[in-house]
């Protein structure tokens, strides 16, 4: 009993100091008091919640073992997007993973990439508080051009057009998820503007991304 | 007349269902459900590292194997069937647990975030007797170390240890017995 108490007790020390338990052989009453400790380590406040560097690391391996693509055309694909995106974008993409960058341009299916809407006599207009938009939620905005979404996630202000691509309803977002559902059909699009899922005959695009910045305490958009 | 028509009864004006939703590429299963697979079995393993390796291994497996376009329904069932495999395989690899990964895979288990989860152990430490509750909750809701727990409780680090071993066993064999 002493040894198998000393053997779980050091399982328990490793889950509470965030380290990886290291491994031995259990008896069957040892695992079970360990799948018990690991349900209570797990129930603590906020302990499942992934940080953002192991999402970025499960992303990195599955996108190396899953994207065709030779590297050098991802390089291709980054220097286009900016190209196109142009100056203002590119300054509201800074802090973007290149990950993130260079799926928006080999999506298939998805769309077909995604593109930013940057008007021939855009200027930058504020159109909330930074303090109305607490990070970890998106707001619907409306002006006298455009629906959009502005978002912020962990700090970073996005933007996106805030309605569907299939038939223009106007999307509703779920913080909880992350997600903008369109509420006419079941389709999806993730913070970012690509689709997650739909419920269509085809794909529909992704979301245009709208050059957003900070300024004074605004979030402003560059739009007519 | 007016047609009496019982709320949640189909629509018989409105269209049938089209086909379900479609997850269009890996990368659209990789947004909708990373964090639900992660939290699914950070659940059952209680760190972070090994609930990181386990959920990408299970998001690999499924979008090597899927072909996708695929529904979401379909994507999302493979998805738990495979975290359920994949856990199991993970307890019998490193604790050569076989009977805690048989359990594992007759588990109900679903993709969910899970709000309710201090709830949960609340409740699952308030059916314990006292002397067990009471180590639990010290170490996993106050953090005491074992030395100091067993200061507050008067007894022997090795008596805490114990403590620890048995109160968790009774845990367990709650959470299979009463609450699922």
């Amino acid at each position: 009993m002493k040894e198998s108490a000393d053997r779980v007790a050091r399982f328990v020390d490793d889950l509470l100091h965030g380290r990886r338990p290291r491994r031995f052989e259990a008896t069957p009453e040892e695992a079970e008091a360990m799948t018990a400790a690991a349900g209570l380590a797990a129930s603590r406040v906020g302990a499942d919640l992934p940080d953002k560097a192991s999402l970025d690391r499960i992303h990195k391996r599955l996108s190396e073992s899953l994207d065709e693509s030779p590297p050098v055309d991802r390089q291709l694909s980054r220097r286009a997007w900016l190209r196109t995106a142009g100056a203002a974008a590119a300054a509201v993409v800074v802090g973007v993973a290149l990950d993130e960058v260079v799926t928006r341009h080999q999506e298939s299916g998805g769309g077909a990439g995604t593109a930013t809407l940057l008007p021939d006599t855009g200027s930058w207009r504020p159109v909330a508080a930074l303090t109305d938009l607490p990070s970890g939620h998106a707001m619907p905005i409306s002006t006298a051009s455009l629906d959009a979404v502005i978002i912020n996630d962990g700090g970073r202000i996005s933007a996106v057009s805030g309605v569907c691509t299939h038939l223009g309803c106007k999307l509703q977002p779920d913080d909880n998820n992350r997600k903008l559902n369109c509420p006419c059909h079941q389709t999806a699009f993730s913070w970012s503007g690509k689709v997650l899922y739909y419920r269509l005959k085809a794909a529909p695009a992704n979301l245009p991304q709208i050059p957003s910045r900070v300024n004074n305490g605004q979030v402003e958009l560059y739009i007519v | 007349m007016t047609e009496l028509r019982v709320l949640g009864d189909p629509d018989p004006d409105r269209p049938a269902d089209p086909e379900p939703a479609i997850y269009p590429n890996w990368e659209s299963v990789y947004q909708d459900n990373v964090i639900g697979i992660y939290q699914l079995v950070f659940r059952k393993v209680g760190n972070s590292a090994d609930a990181e390796d386990l959920a990408e291994e299970v998001l690999m497996h499924t979008l090597k194997t899927l072909r996708l376009p695929a529904p979401v329904p379909t994507v999302r069932a493979y998805l738990v069937k495979t975290a359920r495999t994949v856990l199991a395989d993970h307890w019998r690899r490193h604790y050569a647990a076989r009977d805690a990964a048989s359990e594992l895979e007759k588990m109900p288990i679903e993709i969910t975030t899970n709000p309710d989860a201090a709830d949960r152990a609340q409740r699952l430490l308030s059916l314990l007797p006292d002397h067990f509750r009471n180590i639990l909750e010290l170490r996993f809701l106050r953090g005491y170390s074992v030395r100091e727990a067993a200061g507050e409780l008067g007894v022997t680090e090795s008596n805490a240890r114990v403590l620890q071993f048995r109160a968790l066993r009774k845990a367990a064999e709650l959470e299979r017995e009463v609450l699922r």
